[in-house]
């Protein structure tokens, strides 16, 4: 028993004091590195663009015929984390219409992921691993 | 259920156009015929050591003195038999040189005329049967319709285009650019360029990385990472007031940006102007933001210092 128990109490203790060393290092030194001013910055433009994108007319309407409430959208997409958001903001970009050609006509696979991340951050379905589900 | 399939016809519209192979090179306009690399080294590989082989050529037309055996312990993972892509990348920083991937037929060909030799990823046996190997391209020449590359044990080989697009595809056509930070690739993006030269940072590259983030700034001059990236660099190479002014730039591009106001803050700290740091940390707190604790630090560790004496700075460490 004792024997079975050494090996996950020892990682749980080395992960502890892993954290523990790496949030005093944060702690003293702080100079914001290059990476993490990059990324903040990227995150802010992901940010922007998934809801600059949920709030075109054309997304709307989409929304609309789909009976999803277009406010509680971007309310749920405010409340992503910014890696999620991220992750979003990517598969837009990889989507053939494009999703900042303002005006452009929604494709189908657009469509096609515009309902699914809708319905899936309403719960109703659950493609996208990284959308967190509001209970 | 309706919706489960949609979702699965999805990655096949996406990658479709990979399913275009023409066996040819891109014919590009704007690019010559043919186009050879000069100066870059051959070495022969020893067994399995393609990887090692391939970035001692990179890294000496790149102007780093080095053979492939030095760069086997950085390279080379024993248990799995080669070399993993990140085990180039990292080597390449570890010798002061910017590690760029690209991907695709047209960077190759842009970079090849650009002058820079190109390392890539193949895989030369099947996908369920793989041999994956690492050559560098350093010509092309589309009315042969040959890639010319330096693989194995042989200098200069060509190759026809049909079998190197099929060996290269296998690996998403990877390749890897090994450059001077002086120098940007010729198919540089911003983002990709800054990513790569922040790794420098990361193994201490500081005089590398400075040169890095100054060659994005003749690119882009309104590139906010650069500058966050330069100030940094100066900062950590002791050029303080440097440093204060690369960060003030930055804090100029995004106003609304407490980042810049932490570092600014910092270097000026340093250089013993207490005033204008406190100013900065107020800002950067003010900003607020994901980094808030952070900036609280900055500023509580000013106010803590005493005030410098007249007429004399605080020691530089």
């Amino acid at each position: 028993m004792l024997q079975k128990m050494i090996k996950p109490v020892s990682l749980f203790l080395v992960f502890s004091f892993l954290l523990l060393d790496f949030s005093a290092q944060t702690a003293t030194a702080q100079m914001i590195d290059t990476n993490t001013a990059i990324l903040a910055q990227k995150q802010e433009a992901s940010r922007g663009r998934v809801a600059a994108f949920l709030g075109r007319e054309d997304v709307r309407k989409v929304m609309e015929q789909h009976g999803v409430d277009a406010v509680e959208a971007q309310k749920r997409v405010a409340s992503l984390s910014d890696a999620e958001l991220a992750k979003i903001s990517q598969a837009m970009e990889q989507m053939p219409a494009g999703g900042d050609a303002v005006g452009a006509i929604v494709g189908a696979a657009v469509f096609i992921f515009v309902v699914l991340l809708i319905t899936d951050l309403l719960g109703l379905t659950h493609v996208f691993s990284f959308v967190n589900h509001k209970r | 259920m309706i919706a489960g399939l949609f979702f699965l016809a999805l990655p096949l519209v996406v990658s479709g156009c990979g399913l275009l192979s023409t066996g040819r090179l891109p014919q590009t306009p704007n690019l010559p015929d043919k186009a050879m690399v000069a100066g870059v080294p051959f070495f022969a590989q020893d067994e399995l050591q393609c990887g090692p082989a391939a970035l001692a050529m990179a890294l000496q037309w790149s102007g780093i003195a080095v053979q492939p055996s030095a760069l086997t312990p950085e390279v080379f993972s024993p248990g799995l038999k080669g070399s993993l892509q990140s085990g180039l990348i990292g080597s390449a920083r570890r010798h002061g040189r910017v590690a760029y991937p690209i991907a695709g037929s047209e960077a190759l060909l842009a970079e090849v005329v650009a002058g820079h030799p190109v390392i890539v990823l193949v895989n030369l046996g099947l996908s369920w049967y793989p041999k994956w190997h690492y050559g560098v391209v350093i010509g092309y020449d589309q009315e042969r319709g040959e890639v010319i590359l330096h693989s194995g044990l042989t200098a200069g080989e060509h190759l026809s285009s049909g079998v190197f697009l099929n060996i290269w595809q296998r690996s998403e056509h990877w390749g890897l650019l090994i450059l001077p930070p002086g120098r940007l690739p010729a198919t540089a993006t911003e983002e990709a360029w800054l990513e790569a030269v922040a790794g420098l940072e990361r193994t201490g590259q500081w005089q590398g990385a400075a040169a890095g983030y100054d060659a994005a700034l003749k690119r882009w001059p309104e590139s906010f990472g650069a500058w966050m990236g330069l100030g940094n660099s100066r900062y950590s190479l002791h050029d303080l007031a440097g440093s204060a002014g690369a960060f003030r730039k930055a804090t100029l591009l995004q106003p609304k940006n407490g980042i810049p106001f932490n570092n600014l803050a910092q270097a000026l700290s340093k250089q013993g102007k207490r005033k204008e740091a406190l100013a900065a940390a107020q800002r950067a707190v003010d900003l607020g933001g994901p980094l808030l604790e952070t900036f609280r630090q900055t500023l509580e560790e000013i106010k803590a210092q005493p005030p410098p004496k007249n007429g004399r700075r605080k020691k530089i460490r």
